[in-house]
């Protein structure tokens, strides 16, 4: 204990270099501890994109390709799966519900969906997030669209407005489905998933808008269908993109996938959500690898700079090491007076760069909810992070050992003899 | 005078810096308990080593060093640091004290590494009040004093702080080297006479260094380094005259 009180006396003496050393440490900290939060948050938001979804269902291709169009709109689908297809599974007696998916146009860069009102009911975001209305409700009326949270407020609107849907997915489209205006019904609550960045709109709607297309492009105008004339058509689409499926048995949900990819009348892919999202993560995962490897470097910077520090103030405490001989202090108390030193120093960065970090994630949480959709928790510190900051700690003690070291020779050679 | 009663005896005590010559060459030297002794010698005649080497900093190369009947050489380095610590308090020639203590723990010092020394001096109460006591002692009475950060002292009051300190504890041996070297001369006398009352009080031997001979005559015994030393030319002389 007497080096404990010496070595927090000497640091305040020297308060201005200590100082500076515990902020260069607590800085380091706080971006090593900010950085695994955001990748705590980011993977918990991309892992809760979906959830209570027990199967997607698209055109063969790969499992993350399938995953990136349908559930995070990006990327396209090679093939479509057909309505006879889709009939069949859904009325299948395992299956309690399904969500169909019809993508392929967009709204000023904002992907729209055709869907039924399954997907106001069934859709599951973050454990068992539904859903919900900030304004208006769902559609009902063949030319009604509901925005996601974030549709609505970059593009400023608000319920009864009207927009015109573009073929294709460009932000800048010349093809628009102008003829056929939709009337904003609803406007969804923030989920922070890529629900906030689509346009919803009923199945029949998608066919809607396309009776007279062929090819990509509309008939020529003698030829085309007024929207109120395609009320009167049959919407029944022919296709849709692909479609999520809830098992009233989660038992089954195998059986379905591989009865599903080894149907022969249609080259089918049926997906788990779950297990393709790791997939994916871990694609994603090498970046924000790479991140928390360079923040292990800012740390390191940091220790280093407590090193260069106290060694040196070794040179000018040299009377201060001799002084404390002459009145009884063995040569292991001035060794460990500086271990104890190095050690304070990293224990007030620390404690520092945890106050730094919750400081900055309170201020940059309700933007990052708001901006990306991820949900920063202001949960404790658990035990990675403490393993991680404690590992801090011993490096640091481990560092003191260099200093101390060299104090513990010096000392021997000095004795009491007191040199300026 | 027996052997019991010395607190220092040094017995054909040869020491010298690796890859130096020998620097210090003592036939004998006993310094009895309770005695004031004066060293003197000028600068570069080996005052500190010798005073090293009676704080168990240093070890000879060869000959006996006994302090207080134990032999010193035969400790091991962290057992003479405790025996110093236990025993022996020091006063320097400047620049004694810790800059980051205030002056009541810098007097407490000794008393933070050696429970002898905090034992000791809480008989007649807590140390802090001991230290308190030894100050007021030493002229420096002012309980505003105490809490004083001691870069803000004059270089007396500074010394006087590391005379308190040396006395803490009433350790058997005081050892002072040039004390008094920094102040003037009114200041020098007053403070050997309250080191020198102190010390008598609490049963100190006392050693002190000084290259200024005029303080000799105000303590018990007065010797010259040089004539003691067999290495130095002046020590080779006497040994032949003897």
């Amino acid at each position: 204990m007497a080096t404990l009180s010496l070595a927090l006396r000497s640091l305040w003496n020297r308060r201005v270099t200590a100082l500076l050393t515990v902020a260069a440490i607590a800085i380091s900290v706080a971006l090593l501890l900010g950085v695994q939060k955001m990748r705590v948050a980011a993977k918990d938001s991309f892992a809760s994109t979906v959830s209570g979804v027990d199967l997607i269902v698209g055109a063969r291709s790969g499992p993350i390709n399938l995953l990136l169009y349908s559930v995070f709109r990006v990327g396209d689908a090679t093939a479509n799966v057909s309505w006879e297809t889709y009939q069949k599974i859904a009325r299948h007696p395992d299956v309690a519900w399904t969500i169909p998916l019809s993508l392929g146009d967009s709204h000023r860069g904002y992907r729209v969906l055709g869907t039924n009102a399954d997907y106001f009911r069934h859709y599951r975001y973050a454990g068992k997030r539904e859903l919900t209305f900030a304004a208006g409700k769902p559609f009902a009326d063949l030319y009604d669209a509901v925005l996601g949270a974030d549709v609505a407020r970059q593009l400023g609107y608000r319920l009864g407005q009207q927009i015109v849907i573009a073929h294709g997915l460009g932000a800048v489209s010349f093809a628009r489905h102008d003829d056929k205006p939709f009337r904003i019904v609803g406007i969804l609550s923030r989920t922070g998933t890529p629900v906030d960045r689509t346009v919803h709109v009923s199945l029949e709607a998608i066919t809607a808008i396309h009776i007279d297309w062929q090819s990509g492009v509309q008939a020529l105008p003698g030829q085309r269908v007024s929207a109120e004339e395609a009320r009167a058509r049959d919407l029944t689409p022919d296709s849709i993109t692909a479609f999520m499926v809830g098992m009233r048995s989660k038992v089954t949900t195998f059986t379905m996938q591989r009865a599903i990819n080894e149907y022969r009348l249609e080259p089918l892919l049926a997906i788990i959500p779950g297990v393709a999202l790791t997939q994916l993560w871990e694609l994603v995962g090498v970046a924000d690898t790479a991140l928390m490897v360079v923040a292990a470097f800012v740390v390191l910077a940091g220790l280093l700079g407590m090193l260069t520090a106290i060694l040196t103030s070794l040179n000018e405490r040299r009377r201060e090491m001799a002084i404390l001989r002459s009145v009884g202090a063995r040569a292991r108390h001035v060794f460990s007076l500086l271990v104890v030193e190095a050690g304070l120093l990293a224990t007030a960065g620390v404690g520092l760069g945890i106050v730094l970090t919750y400081g900055l994630m309170a201020a940059v949480r309700p933007l990052l909810a708001d901006r990306y959709g991820i949900f920063v928790q202001l949960a404790g510190l658990n035990v990675y992070d403490l393993g991680i900051l404690g590992a801090i700690i011993g490096a640091a003690l481990l560092m003191g050992l260099l200093p101390a070291w060299r104090a513990y020779r010096n000392t021997l050679a000095d004795g009491l003899t007191i040199r300026i | 005078m027996t052997n019991g009663q010395a607190a220092i005896a040094l017995e054909a005590m040869r020491f010298a810096w690796p890859g130096k010559p020998l620097l210090l060459d003592i036939e004998r030297l006993v310094v009895a308990r309770g005695e004031r002794l004066f060293l003197r010698g000028p600068s570069g005649s080996g005052k500190s080593t010798l005073l090293g080497l009676l704080g168990g900093v240093l070890t000879p190369a060869a000959g006996e060093i006994r302090v207080l009947d134990t032999k010193l050489p035969n400790l091991g380095a962290s057992a003479r640091d405790r025996f110093r610590g236990d025993h022996v308090g020091f006063v320097f020639q400047m620049f004694n004290l810790i800059p980051y203590l205030s002056v009541l723990d810098n007097v407490l010092l000794p008393a933070r590494f050696s429970r002898r020394r905090a034992e000791r001096a809480a008989r007649h109460g807590a140390p802090a009040a001991e230290a308190a006591r030894l100050l007021a002692a030493l002229g420096l009475g002012e309980a505003a004093l105490l809490a004083r950060n001691v870069t803000e002292l004059s270089i007396g009051q500074q010394q006087r702080v590391a005379a308190a300190r040396a006395l803490l504890g009433a350790p058997e041996l005081l050892i002072a080297d040039e004390p008094t070297s920094s102040l003037d001369h009114d200041a020098r006398r007053q403070f050997l006479e309250l080191l020198m009352a102190e010390c008598r009080e609490q049963g100190s031997t006392l050693v002190f260094v000084s290259h200024d001979t005029t303080l000799g005559p105000l303590f018990d015994r007065d010797l010259s380094l040089a004539e003691l030393n067999r290495a130095a030319p002046a020590g080779r002389a006497a040994a032949r005259a003897a």
